[in-house]
């Protein structure tokens, strides 16, 4: 069942005196329900701009999204966006605890919110630092505690804005294994963009390329390969060497030209 | 190295007494006239027999009411005038040509007006120190509120917050390091406007007495409760800038 549709978004921005910059054109896509799909693309080719259509943040000039079969128009509850800039996104003034309570505490009151916060918590590994603040933790905690927010949130899908993308490659492998984990365990649905080729291929049931701006769909692969996909092994196969060879050639390539 | 770090935060107190002593000098030799500028110890004699037999108490108490009541109502003013602008564009429309054409007003000459419409009591003077306190703090607060991240503000959308939920929650805490400043900058103006309506519609309080000092040539007693609105402006920085430290104490020091 198609849980998210993108069809035929288009996203124009004024220019002084011109006529407006087409960034992205036409870009029709699906996710499945449960599915884990990739969006990958050089840097600035309007990944963000796509995912924060997905997610209601940004309207499309034409086209239409849909969630669960209804049109988009507002942030819906069943998606929540989890962003790149986690130091940005996280209220430096509330500890971790109160910065999960965010996802919930207009519907469920602050104390029962922070009640709440316990359970996500502990599903990253972060039980013991509730009231601690953002600055007092790495990177790659804080980006645990944003991911923490959102599963607080208990949505069915989640829209990744490269959530990895600021974090040492070390905690960037943690933090990917963390996430199929919890994929898996919660049946989610997610869409994550990312220019991180390697990533797309670890993570993701399918592929989604897109080219340099203005936008559009280059092509569509199915990754294939087995699950659950350990950090070391699934990097080894044949077929994950097979995808990268394809992958990178195609990005190096449009780069080149 | 280590005396001198010791000693650092003394040698502005040594510059003070050195000040003093200087003072106390020149007037017992003659220099500076004692219907002028009495000497410092005389001075201090009278503020102790002010402080000690209770008689600073009651002017005290009026000055500061007159700043606190003032200081809360321009506050709120601010702040919510502040937010309102910063987060509707047609708030915005709306208030900033006023607060523009009002702004730079000085609004010690605002005072005599004043006296016409309310007159020479409390609410005139409340009305004087809410004035001046109001555009320091609604000017911040805009900046503020103007400068929330856009990341923030997403992660509120995407989760699905209410607007006033947002504004209270999110736009407000975000901006109240620059709120504070603001709240600190009206705090001294509010001391000056307070002193001052006083001191033009008298009826007490420590303006009031400063200028009738003067005027019945009670010079003693005018430095002694000149030195009780000095230690007073003093304390009330003092304790602002612990609230504000408190209230900002997520703040990476």
């Amino acid at each position: 069942m198609r849980f998210l549709e993108l069809d035929e978004v288009t996203k124009e921005y004024p220019t002084r005196g011109g006529p407006p910059a087409r960034v992205m054109d036409r870009v029709s896509l699906s996710v499945q329900e449960g599915e884990f799909l990739a969006v990958l693309g050089p840097s600035g080719c309007g990944k963000s701009t796509l995912l924060q259509m997905a997610a209601g943040l940004l309207p499309p000039t034409s086209g239409a999204v849909r969630i669960a079969g209804r049109p988009v128009n507002a942030p819906p509850p069943e998606a929540v966006y989890v962003f790149q800039q986690y130091s940005r996104s996280l209220l430096p003034w509330r500890s971790v605890r109160d910065n999960v309570a965010f996802a919930t505490e207009h519907r469920l009151g602050r104390r029962r919110a922070r009640e709440a916060a316990d359970e996500p918590l502990k599903l990253v590994g972060l039980e013991g630092f509730g009231d601690h603040f953002p600055w007092q933790l790495s990177g790659g905690m804080q980006q645990r505690v944003a991911i923490a927010r959102a599963l607080a949130a208990e949505p069915a899908m989640l829209l990744m804005d490269e959530p990895f993308s600021a974090v040492d490659a070390l905690t960037r492998l943690d933090l990917q294994s963390l996430v199929l984990d919890i994929w898996s365990r919660r049946r989610l649905t997610v869409m994550l963009v990312t220019h991180d080729v390697e990533e797309a291929i670890q993570l993701a049931d399918r592929i989604i390329v897109l080219t340099n701006r203005p936008t559009t769909v280059a092509e569509e692969i199915a990754v294939a390969l087995p699950r659950p996909r350990d950090p070391i092994a699934t990097r080894e196969h044949p077929r994950f060497l097979e995808l990268r060879h394809h992958l990178l050639e195609r990005l190096l390539a449009r780069h080149a030209g | 190295m280590r005396v001198d770090r010791l000693l650092a935060p003394l040698s502005g107190l040594v510059v003070l007494a050195a000040l003093l002593l200087g003072l106390e000098w020149a007037v017992e030799a003659g220099l500076i006239r004692r219907a002028l500028m009495p000497a410092p110890s005389t001075i201090a004699l009278r503020l102790w027999d002010l402080l000690a037999s209770g008689d600073a108490m009651a002017p005290m108490m009026q000055t500061l009411r007159l700043v606190f009541t003032g200081f809360a109502i321009g506050s709120a003013i601010g702040i919510a005038a502040g937010l309102a602008m910063g987060w509707w564009p047609s708030v915005f429309r709306l208030l900033e040509p006023l607060v523009e054409l009002v702004r730079p007003i000085p609004k010690s000459a605002l005072v005599p007006p004043l006296m016409l419409f309310l007159g020479i009591g409390f609410a005139m003077k409340v009305t004087s120190v809410a004035l001046v306190v109001t555009f320091p703090v609604l000017v911040n607060t805009l900046q503020g509120v103007r400068g929330v991240d856009r990341v923030m503000l997403d992660a509120a959308r995407t989760h699905g917050w209410p607007a006033r939920h947002t504004l209270l929650h999110l736009v407000l805490p975000a901006a109240l390091p620059l709120v504070l400043a603001g709240m600190r900058i009206s705090l001294g103006l509010a001391m000056v406007l307070a002193v001052l309506s006083e001191m033009l519609a008298g009826e007490g309080g420590l303006g009031f007495l400063i200028l009738d000092m003067q005027r019945s040539f009670r010079v003693r007693d005018m430095y002694a409760w000149l030195v009780i609105l000095a230690v007073l402006g003093l304390a009330l920085n003092w304790l602002f800038i612990l609230a504000e430290r408190r209230a900002l104490h997520w703040q990476r020091r």
